[in-house]
């Protein structure tokens, strides 16, 4: 604290955060740059009423320290090495209280106070191992394993922690290896969506012969990934490859009866579009085809599915004749998510509907291949 | 308020504080700090002053395993830190592979560099990328044993103030360029360049520091120039330019620096500024020298000797005068002591000098004339301090005998002979 002396000096009022007020010498308080500050710009600490408040970080025992630090440095007079000796005396204080004291120099903006301390906790730092390092500044030691797991990036030649670090790494491997397989199964997952969508814009654009095989390879390509998956077998094989395939022949026959198709599907443009809003939802399982066909099998589906097409092709034009004169029934296709379990209560009650809004469709035209088609024939 | 003794003492800290406590101690010691505690993880990354030195090297022999090992820290390191980097310092004697370098410098000229120091290995100039050019903010700058080529769009370095160039190549003219493109430039080192010519024009210049083989210095727009220190290496070729050069070199020097007020010139430096130096002119005084030394001087020539006498009688604030004499003795002219008398105004002083150090002193004629005119000229002279050279023995006690019967213009002055112990 400063000396109080009967003479005619000023004197400043500070005030810390817990409501104590002290007077200080003015030479001695003006050293620091923030109350050097407060007092040229804002006029105050000039009397009691009027203290300047300081920072919260500086209580009163702290303040003790700083002034005592600002009295001595303040004196113009003292060579370098005066100095010196003041401060290496000065910084001998718990760590408790250096800490303070720099949280409080950094706040009242008094740097060669802030240098001074920091060097003495870098000191403290430096060379130490970080057990010692917790101890001094009571730090937790709440790294979690997997955090400690993380590379340490140091340069150390300790051969403890070169060992610590290869035993972590091992670790590391096998933390990676776990995650990788079920990474793998996610991708899976993830893929077979991107596919579905792949397809569908596919089939949308490419409508020329060219692109048709290059359309089947890519499909089957990608169909090959998803054997590994474990996937419902022949129902969907089967639907999957009328699907594919299907894709093709339509497109070969619509391009005969071009003056025929486009028209009447004008006013479908409702059904058509309803079924498309249905297409994203639609669970393309039946995707996922099993590509080693042997050519019998794949022989038979082709005829069938050229059948279907014909058949689509002639009746599409009376059927819409006959939806359009029911007029308000326009409800869309009830396709269901599940494609084939519901398609086959339709096809049982295929005599009975005939002749209502639905359309009813052989049984191996799953919901996926028909959207399909309908956008392509769209 | 009461704190449970067990209470985190560090780490709720403001960022300033703990980078002023993470930049004092060695960055191997900083980086380690990442496994004292969650918070601690990466608190070091955030600093903004990396200095690799051969603190971060491994023990070990091997030189190439020390050197992979130092690129692979500085490596990580880089790319684990976050936040701006102002201060990147390199300091070391292995020679980094110039892919490595090329590439840590183009991530700091990214990443706000305002100090770049590279002083590495003694094998190889490495050859700074360009991205070393396009720092805008840098403000400091020393490279030392590197090639540099100014790419041709390079306006400069706005912000630097500090160069320093040492044993660097770079094509005479875009040195130049370099300097006159820095306009707060304020204190320059250029060291150890080869038969240079140069030009300095650095309005803000204040302290110039030169040190080579240098044919010509001329400064041309530096009035702010508060010190300036310079060693000239001799070469024959250099010798023969001063045969042939005209105009007065003290002038060219020392023309435009009024505020001058230290001076420091080792070697050649005098025998540069006697060329053309006319005897009785002296243009400008330099109100603020206050301290002098030069180094070398030889007081056999008489052209030196009149730079030196030119340089504290323009010097009326002088303060403390240092001078070393050169040991090489010349064949014996006849010495014209004359001069002192006839030349010289009897009514010159010295009014402030204070300090007088005369060492490698051979007592020469000259020497001792020189000595008596400091001492009779000085009124507040306080110490006169007279070191021989090693090489004369055997003159030591006449010298002595004749010092001290010199007439002392100050009451107060004392002259110390000061022997080296042999």
């Amino acid at each position: 604290m400063a000396v109080v002396k009967p003479e005619m000096k000023s004197y400043i009022w500070l005030q810390t955060a817990d409501g104590s007020i002290q007077q200080v010498e003015e030479e001695v308080a003006m050293f620091c740059p923030m109350i050097c500050r407060e007092v040229l710009q804002t006029g105050m600490g000039s009397s009691k009423n009027y203290a300047i408040s300081l920072p919260q970080r500086v209580n009163p025992a702290i303040l003790g320290l700083i002034l005592d630090y600002c009295q001595f440095h303040q004196v113009p007079g003292r060579s370098n090495k005066e100095r010196k000796i003041f401060d290496e005396k000065f910084i001998r204080l718990d760590t408790k209280k250096l800490c303070e004291l720099t949280s409080a120099a950094d706040s009242l903006q008094l740097r060669p106070l802030v240098d001074l301390t920091s060097r003495a906790l870098a000191r403290m730092i430096e060379g130490k191992t970080p057990e010692e390092i917790r101890e001094t500044f009571h730090l937790p030691d709440d790294l979690t394993e997997e955090e400690k797991l993380e590379p340490l990036r140091n340069m150390t030649d300790d051969p403890r922690i070169r060992l610590l670090n290869r035993l972590y790494a091992r670790k590391r491997k096998e933390l990676k290896e776990r995650e990788k397989l079920k990474n793998v199964e996610v991708e899976e997952e993830q893929h077979v969506d991107e596919r579905s969508v792949d397809d569908l814009l596919s089939f949308i654009n490419g409508a020329d012969e060219d692109s048709k095989s290059a359309r089947a390879t890519k499909s089957k390509k990608k169909n090959r990934r998803r054997k590994e998956q474990a996937r419902n077998s022949s129902t969907n094989n089967e639907t999957g490859n009328h699907n594919q395939e299907s894709n093709c022949p339509p497109s070969s026959c619509l391009n005969g009866d071009t003056g025929d198709v486009p028209s009447p599907f004008k006013p479908s443009d409702l059904q058509v579009s309803a079924s498309v809003k249905f297409s994203p939802k639609l669970d393309f399982d039946d995707g996922d085809i099993d590509d080693e066909l042997d050519p019998a099998m794949k022989e038979e589906i082709d005829r069938e599915v050229e059948d279907f097409a014909r058949r689509l092709n002639s009746d599409w034009p009376e059927r819409m004749q006959e939806i359009l004169s029911l007029g308000q029934e326009r409800r869309p296709v009830p396709l269901s998510v599940n494609g084939n379990g519901s398609l086959r209560r339709y096809t049982d009650f295929l005599p009975w509907h005939r002749g209502k809004c639905f359309y009813v469709l052989p049984c191996h035209v799953t919901p996926g291949s028909l959207v399909l088609l309908l956008v392509k024939l769209l | 308020m009461d704190t449970d003794s067990d209470r985190d003492l560090l780490s709720d800290l403001p960022q300033s504080i703990i980078e002023s406590i993470l930049v004092k101690v060695p960055l191997v010691d900083a980086v380690r700090t990442s496994i004292l505690s969650r918070k601690w993880r990466y608190k070091w990354a955030a600093i903004t002053e990396l200095v690799f030195n051969d603190t971060c090297r491994t023990s070990g022999h091997d030189k190439s395993i020390i050197s992979c090992n130092l690129v692979n820290f500085i490596t990580r390191c880089l790319f684990l830190h976050d936040g701006p980097i102002h201060k990147f310092e390199l300091n070391t004697s292995y020679s980094p592979a110039s892919p490595d370098l090329d590439q840590w410098l183009l991530f700091l000229s990214r990443k706000d560099i305002k100090e770049l120091i590279i002083d590495i290995g003694e094998d190889d100039w490495f050859r700074a990328p360009s991205c070393v050019f396009f720092c805008p903010k840098l403000t400091h700058l020393v490279l030392v044993r590197c090639e540099l080529n100014p790419p041709p769009n390079f306006k400069g370095f706005l912000c630097l103030k500090h160069l320093s160039l040492q044993q660097v190549i770079i094509p005479p003219h875009d040195i130049e360029v370099l300097i006159s493109s820095c306009p707060l430039l304020e204190s320059l080192t250029l060291s150890y360049f080869d038969s240079l010519e140069l030009t300095i024009r650095a309005p803000n210049l204040k302290y110039l520091n030169l040190e080579g083989e240098f044919k010509d210095i001329r400064l041309e727009n530096t009035p702010h120039l508060i010190g300036i220190s310079v060693a000239m290496y001799m070469t024959d070729d250099i010798a023969e330019h001063f045969e042939q050069c005209s105009g007065c070199n003290f002038d060219k020097f020392l023309g435009g620096v009024p505020c001058l007020e230290r001076l420091i010139g080792h070697i050649y430096f005098t025998k540069y500024l006697s060329i053309g130096n006319e005897q009785g002119n002296f243009p400008v005084t330099y109100q603020n020298l206050k301290f002098i030394e030069l180094y070398q001087v030889s007081f056999e020539d008489m052209k030196e000797l009149l730079v030196v006498l030119r340089l504290i009688v323009s010097s009326p604030n002088l303060e403390e005068l240092q001078i070393s004499s050169s040991s090489i003795t010349t064949t014996t002219d006849i010495y014209d002591l004359e001069f002192w008398e006839r030349d010289w105004p009897a009514d010159c002083t010295f009014g402030k000098l204070k300090i007088v150090h005369m060492t490698d002193f051979s007592g020469l004629p000259h020497e001792i004339a020189f000595i008596k005119f400091l001492l009779g000229h000085s009124p507040v002279l306080e110490q006169m301090i007279v070191a021989p050279t090693v090489y004369v023995t055997d003159k030591v006690v006449k010298m002595l005998i004749d010092l001290l019967t010199f007439r002392r213009a100050s009451p107060q002055a004392t002259v110390k002979f000061i022997q080296e112990p042999l």
